[in-house]
């Protein structure tokens, strides 16, 4: 019951008493997350890699397609950090351009993987019944089949692109997603509130974007970030594997050349070491962040 | 009641669906995809066009597309994945044969040597809740867990064949040598098979670790684990009976849900390191473009990961009779 004298709710005051809740949730949230010396540590990490991404072009001391800027294969000096590559690339160079396309793609991929994974799971686990199980089933089959086999099929046929790359990662890592949030899903849809809006006539779409979703978007979020990890390993992998766009430079891409180049038969640690370390390190900074996030949105495991 | 017989029913049910999903992604991927499959002998002079026209006719690609799905499905069912275009021959003799024995035997002793260190390691770092031996671990595990295995791969590649001579650059026997006997055979099997055995080994027990790690604290955490210890039980008999017992069948679960990941891991080791076997197969079908064997393969390796995934299941419901109810 609406009582009379009750302020009327204006679109204003809406919005302002949001944002006053969501700054105090975000002040809460940091509060854990300051506390979690691993999760700053992670944040630290990908701030200097984001730095590097976005400053490449003035960084790099060459163009990054400029050949012949030194001798092939030269080993790392003061005016080459990082070496030469086969066709007198400079090698320093083709690393910092290939922070951009690693962090791009992962991070768009794990977007839209996460984006579907979330319809999927919220539907799933809030209507139930024959759509659950097909739904499920789909899920279940995607995540039984090795990923890397789908991708490297789906990537050979789309051709290599690097819009092509991302639409491979996403459409083919949201199944463990749809899995967590479904779970999800089904413990929030028992919650008395959800009872109320269905009698008060609310529609199902209405109750899962405007109750459910925001239930489960701390999950999802968290969720997300250890996803974009997993989508920089798939793009190094499918660009290791000769699958990326010819014409980015990624850090999987450089260890492909070194791999058709001969560069590791002949001990050419330069060209192999750098690119590795870089997405081992982005990698990890998603996962100690990812972590972070998962331990302050998941009540169970945090330490008492 | 259910029972383990009705489990089995309907857990055959869900992997039957399961296998029609499949055909029908196969379908998808190999047949509305834009790209004719017989497209790639065009580029070859030599063959002739009819050859061209009896292949569209047995694949059925003049037909309308709901009569192609039939075809397709009957064609899966029998086996029926037509000729390799880079090797002529059937693909499903390519498949099954030296390729995949490689394939197993190298998965499948990586997942047994990655379970059994891991878990030594997890009973140390349990034990030592927050020492520094418990963080050495920790650290190396999220960092062998956030490395990509090719890459892994190259590093051992360069520190073990190229600098110290050690082990061969790949290759899954030596193709010159004269072998003498059996033992000589295995062991030069053996030498190759010594570094893509580490990669694999080295990016799956940063995982396993950490499960069997959080999973042994939990457990040690227990009433019953403090009741053993009150009764004045020797630690090892608290570990080995009361601990580890139930520690296993996390344990199990975490291998099974993992197997089609460890694949992935396989597909890229194998091409780092010219392992013969169905990864590598599966590069050299991408790069060639090879058409029935990239479907073949797909189809194969798929059936393979969802009956593995059956039979777990019920292992699974025969070790924990609490699954069935669900």
């Amino acid at each position: 019951m609406i009582k009379k004298y009750q302020k009327r709710t204006t679109r204003v005051s809406a919005i302002r008493d949001a944002i006053i809740d969501l700054r105090r949730t975000l002040r809460e949230y940091w509060l854990l997350f300051s506390n979690n010396m691993l999760g700053i540590t992670g944040l630290l990490m990908l701030g200097i890699f984001v730095a590097i991404a976005i400053t490449a072009p003035q960084l790099a001391p060459y163009d990054e397609w400029e050949m012949g800027v030194c001798k092939p294969f030269e080993p790392p000096s003061a005016v080459h950090l990082f070496g030469c590559d086969e066709l007198g690339r400079d090698l320093f160079t083709l690393f910092l351009y290939g922070t951009r396309v690693s962090l791009i793609v992962g991070i768009v991929a794990a977007l839209i993987s996460t984006m579907i994974g979330g319809a999927i799971g919220i539907v799933a686990g809030y209507t139930g019944g024959k759509i659950d199980s097909l739904l499920m089933r789909i899920t279940d089959t995607f995540l039984s089949i090795p990923a890397i086999v789908l991708m490297i099929i789906l990537a050979a046929l789309l051709g290599p692109s690097f819009v092509n790359i991302i639409i491979v990662i996403a459409i083919l890592t949201w199944p463990p997603i749809a899995r967590i949030v479904r779970s999800q899903v089904l413990s929030v849809k028992e919650h008395p509130y959800i009872e109320a809006a269905r009698a008060v006539g609310a529609g199902s779409l209405r109750i899962m974007t405007r109750h459910i979703l925001p239930n489960v978007m701390p999950i999802l979020f968290a969720n997300m970030i250890l996803q974009i990890s997993n989508a920089i390993i798939a793009e190094a992998a499918l660009s290791f594997l000769g699958l990326g766009d010819p014409h980015t430079t990624s850090w999987g891409m450089i260890l492909h050349y070194a791999h058709v180049s001969g560069a590791i038969a002949a001990g050419y640690w330069w060209y192999v070491i750098p690119p590795g370390l870089g997405i081992l390190f982005l990698v990890l900074s998603f996962v100690l962040i990812g972590y972070a996030l998962d331990e302050i949105v998941n009540p169970r495991l945090r330490r008492a | 009641m259910s029972t383990l017989g009705d489990y089995i029913v309907r857990r055959g049910l869900q992997t039957l669906v399961a296998f029609f999903i499949l055909i029908t992604i196969g379908f998808f991927l190999f047949r509305v995809m834009p790209g004719d499959p017989t497209a790639i002998l065009l580029l070859n002079p030599r063959i002739p066009p009819e050859t061209r026209l009896l292949l569209r006719e047995r694949l059925g690609l003049d037909e309308p597309l709901h009569l192609q799905y039939f075809i397709f499905i009957k064609n899966f069912f029998m086996g029926e994945f037509g000729y390799s275009f880079h090797y002529g021959r059937p693909v499903t003799e390519i498949i099954l044969s030296r390729k995949m024995f490689n394939t197993i035997t190298l998965v499948g002793s990586s997942v047994v040597l990655a379970i059994a260190i891991a878990l030594l390691m997890a009973l140390v770092a349990a034990r030592r809740r927050g020492s520094r031996s418990d963080a050495g671990l920790l650290v190396f595990s999220l960092a062998t867990y956030s490395m990509p295995v090719f890459w892994l791969g190259m590093l051992l590649l360069l520190a073990f064949s190229v600098n110290l001579g050690l082990f061969p650059l790949g290759g899954t026997i030596s193709a010159t040598k004269v072998h003498e006997s059996t033992l000589d055979y295995i062991t030069d099997y053996l030498w190759h098979m010594a570094l893509p055995l580490t990669a694999l080994v080295l990016i799956q027990i940063g995982y396993n670790f950490l499960i069997m790690r959080n999973t042994l604290i939990d457990i040690s955490m227990e009433d019953y684990v403090t009741v053993a210890h009150a009764k004045g039980l020797p630690e090892k008999i608290v570990m080995r009976k009361y601990v580890l017992r139930n520690a296993m069948l996390p344990f199990v679960t975490i291998v099974a849900l993992q197997l089609a990941g460890i694949f992935t891991g396989a597909v890229l080791t194998e091409t780092i390191f010219s392992w013969d076997g169905l990864g590598l197969l599966l590069y050299e079908a991408v790069t060639t473009r090879d058409y029935p064997l990239l479907q073949g393969l797909f189809m194969l390796i798929a059936s393979a990961f969802l009956i593995a995934n059956y039979i777990a299941d019920i292992l699974y419901a025969i070790l924990d009779p609490r699954v069935r109810y669900r």
